[in-house]
């Protein structure tokens, strides 16, 4: 496992060098620093797992993300808040390409998503995701919810699935489930499958998009108690919450979001208590 | 000044220790509707069969099955036997006719149906507009209109002559509808079954075997293409070897002595018993599934209605065997030797011919008039008329409850089917197609049954259906009633089929929820 994960780096990085980093230096003369962390040219190549220059989305008329910029560090965790409609599940969205953005460049681990089939697939298989609605696929079982990726797209054998299935369902605390369907659990139940049907893809990047605004509050807690175990083991994680107090505490940075644009981007001691914006500050007036 | 709860809360104490009125006992309540609703069921029945009875001696009609058995005075426009000598058998060739016409249908309205809904939902501009314009047109026009319509145009090809095109003697097409090429089922083929039969289990084995190499490894196995080659194989095998099954035949003809000794007590014995074990049966099953983990069984009411009943049904089963219809044990006892004996010769020595066999379609001369010959398959105006008719309209409705289902998936299923990177391809087979199965199912055999009872538009164009065929029995006999319980007991037969496999696929595809 360890010889194949540091072939994909190699390979990553080296098509990153070839490709994509000659590309936005010379195709695209973006300014990379904004409002955001000055990004140096050199260090782009190596240790940045997201990069999103001069993101735009339109949804007809509406345009839900204008210019968005930002690069997320390989491990970090970066939160990112706002109102609603301010275009938070839009973006990260867009960097697994739910939603296909129309200009600007996202680059995830050194590949660029374009049209090309190939390259999302790649992407997709690399970077898990986290939904709402758990999305759960109700018509199978716990363990053949999160075998079912390994098996078809990693091509692993079942029994090498279901042990790695096990391993997961015991990370996220709820091995005695395995035979239940999804509908057969509680709300913070699913939510944990979840998270275990995306880590068994072995993802370098993972997506969380609200994980814990449809849940009772009294299952808050475990979702978040598993996020943070996963933060601690160097996962690189872009969540979007309504969870204050985990930004607070697990979040190296906090991204705020209004009307489509990054307003502010700063550490949370920064931006819990002293903010620049004041479209932060009242915001902050609002929730806190 | 007294809380209003607490005076409730003492008025329903005093009231919990005292029997409620029998009118208010839930318990006598159910028992005693129950058993009214039965008496009024019986009481309708009988009164409707008295009055019936009554009407017809009145004036003068006979009511009776005999005529089944008499000749018919015409021919049949198209069938297994165009030219049977009972009107029992005219009725059957109609039957075969229908289930011929609605079996082939609902195959062809499936495939067109699940493309024309998978292709409403296509991303190709082009696909999903000709898929509306097919929808909206066919089922917004009346059956009848375009099975007419389709019979018209038929009619309206060039007329048929001798030597008719477009290839002789392979393809011919005219007014008189489509003729090609007759396969059918030839000398050995029952013996080639044996054989086809042994390979489908053995690949049947090979097809687990590779299922559960692919489980164990991952290596792709090929399961379903194993199956394919091992029942292949011993189908060219068996299109040469099947002589040496010749024995088999002894066996139904063994089956077909012992049936001939059995005496028509003996039968309704058997049956007696049958039906009596049954019913024992069915309550101790019915019984182990409501004992509790202490061993005790405690049964409500509801649950007498179904001992009474069960106990009720056997002692029908006995009342109409020795009663009710003594003559049937000796029909079973005569149809079953029957049947054994044509399988005895189906399967019997010397078939030595190929199981499959072929036949070059013709046209023959009539009097004056060119036809088509019997030896090609002639998918005559009316069939083509009905069938084709049948087959759009059903289509149209089938490609609303596959779409239908396909988007009945919530969004949230594919996004997260994409977000963990599987194919499109793999997406719809694992993910979302057998959950649109669950929504499609249901309604799939509705338009199965519609399109069964459909077919009965035969009569407009005069295809020999079962119903048409009834309409010339009951012309010449004057059995109408006794016709029409015989057209309603073949379709109720032919929906329950249905029903009852699409059922076992509905239980099938549940999905478990708390």
């Amino acid at each position: 496992m360890s010889d194949e994960r540091e072939e994909r780096d190699d390979s990553a990085a080296g098509r990153f060098g070839a490709h994509t980093y000659q590309r936005a230096q010379g195709e695209n003369n973006v300014s990379i620093s904004d409002a955001t962390v000055a990004v140096s040219d050199e260090l782009a190549a190596r240790d940045d797992m997201i990069v999103c220059r001069d993101v735009d989305k339109w949804f007809g008329d509406f345009q839900a993300l204008s210019g968005i910029t930002a690069t997320i560090k390989e491990q970090e965790i970066v939160v990112v808040l706002g109102p609603s409609g301010s275009g938070k599940s839009t973006w990260i969205r867009c960097i697994n390409r739910l939603e296909a953005h129309q200009n600007g460049q996202i680059i995830v681990d050194g590949i660029e998503l374009t049209n090309d089939l190939r390259n999302i697939e790649k992407i997709r298989s690399e970077v898990g995701m986290v939904f709402q609605q758990f999305n759960l696929f109700p018509h199978l079982t716990v363990v053949d919810n999160i075998t079912l990726a390994p098996i078809w797209v990693r091509k692993k054998s079942r029994p090498e699935a279901e042990e790695l299935a096990a391993s997961l369902l015991e990370r996220v605390g709820i091995p005695e489930q395995a035979e239940k369907f999804p509908g057969q659990l509680s709300g913070g139940q699913q939510q944990r499958v979840a998270i275990a049907r995306a880590l068994a893809m072995e993802p370098r990047v993972m997506l969380f998009d609200e994980p814990t605004s449809a849940l009772d509050p009294e299952m808050i807690k475990e979702v978040l108690d598993v996020m943070e175990e996963l933060a601690r083991s160097g996962m690189t994680m872009m969540v979007v919450t309504h969870e204050m107090g985990f930004a607070r505490e697990v979040a190296d940075r906090v991204i705020f979001m209004e009307g489509g644009e990054i307003v502010e981007v700063g550490t949370p001691h920064h931006f819990f208590t002293d903010p620049t914006e004041e479209r932060t500050k009242l915001f902050l007036s609002q929730v806190l | 000044m007294s809380d209003p709860l607490q005076v409730d809360r003492g008025s329903s104490l005093s009231a919990a220790g005292a029997r409620p009125p029998f009118y208010r006992d839930a318990t006598v309540v159910k028992w005693l509707s129950q058993v009214l609703t039965l008496a009024l069921v019986l009481f309708a029945l009988i009164f409707l069969a008295s009055q019936g009875r009554s009407n017809l001696e009145a004036k003068d009609i006979e009511t009776g099955y005999d005529f089944l058995g008499t000749a018919l005075g015409s021919d049949l426009g198209s069938g297994i036997d165009t030219n049977p000598n009972t009107s029992g058998r005219a009725l059957w060739v109609g039957m075969v006719n229908t289930i011929r016409l609605s079996f082939g249908g609902i195959i062809a309205a499936t495939v067109l149906g699940v493309l024309v809904g998978v292709g409403r939902l296509s991303r190709n501009w082009i696909v999903s507009r000709a898929s509306s314009v097919f929808v909206e047109t066919l089922r917004n026009i009346p059956l009848l209109v375009q099975i007419i319509l389709i019979f018209v145009v038929i009619a309206s090809l060039p007329r048929v002559t001798i030597d008719q095109g477009p290839i002789p003697g392979w393809l011919h097409i005219s007014n008189k509808g489509v003729s090609i090429p007759r396969v059918f089922v030839a000398d050995g083929f029952y013996q080639w079954l044996i054989f086809l039969a042994i390979g489908a289990a053995i690949g049947w084995i090979v097809m687990r075997q590779r299922n559960r190499v692919h489980d164990e490894t991952g290596r792709a196995t090929y399961p379903v293409l194993s199956f394919g080659a091992v029942v292949g194989v011993f189908g060219v095998a068996g299109w040469f070897l099947h002589p040496i099954f010749g024995w088999v035949g002894a066996i139904f003809d063994f089956g077909a002595s012992v049936i001939d000794a059995l005496t028509p007590g003996i039968v309704q014995v058997i049956i007696s018993v049958v039906a009596v074990a049954a019913a024992i049966l069915w309550i101790r099953r019915f019984l182990a599934s409501h004992r509790t983990p202490a061993g005790l069984t405690k049964l409500v009411d509801d649950d007498w209605f179904r001992i009474i009943f069960a106990a009720a049904g056997a002692v029908l089963v006995i009342l109409f065997v020795t009663l009710g219809w003594p003559g049937l044990s000796s029909w079973i006892i005569n149809s079953g030797r029957d049947l054994f004996e044509v399988l005895g010769d189906k399967f019997g020595d010397g078939r030595t011919g190929p199981p499959i066999d072929a036949m070059r379609p013709d046209i023959e001369q009539v009097g004056n008039f060119p036809n088509y010959g019997p030896s090609g398959l002639n998918l005559i105006q009316g069939l083509a008329a009905v069938y084709f008719g049948v087959v759009l309209y059903t289509a149209a409705f089938i490609a609303e409850v596959v779409r239908g289902g396909i988007l009945a998936v919530p969004k949230g299923q594919s996004e997260a089917a994409q977000a963990v990177g599987l194919r499109r391809s793999t997406m719809l087979r694992r993910v979302v197609l057998p959950q649109a199965f669950r929504v499609i199912l249901p309604p799939l055999g509705n338009q199965y049954l519609n399109l069964t009872k459909n077919t009965s538009l035969a009569i407009a164009i005069g295809y020999s259906d079962v119903v048409q065929v009834g309409q010339t029995v009951y012309n010449q006999t004057g059995k109408t009633l006794e016709v029409v319980s015989i057209w309603m007991l073949f379709y109720l037969a032919c929906s329950l089929t249905i029903s009852v496999v699409v059922n076992f696929f509905n239980v099938r595809m549940r999905i478990v929820e708390r």
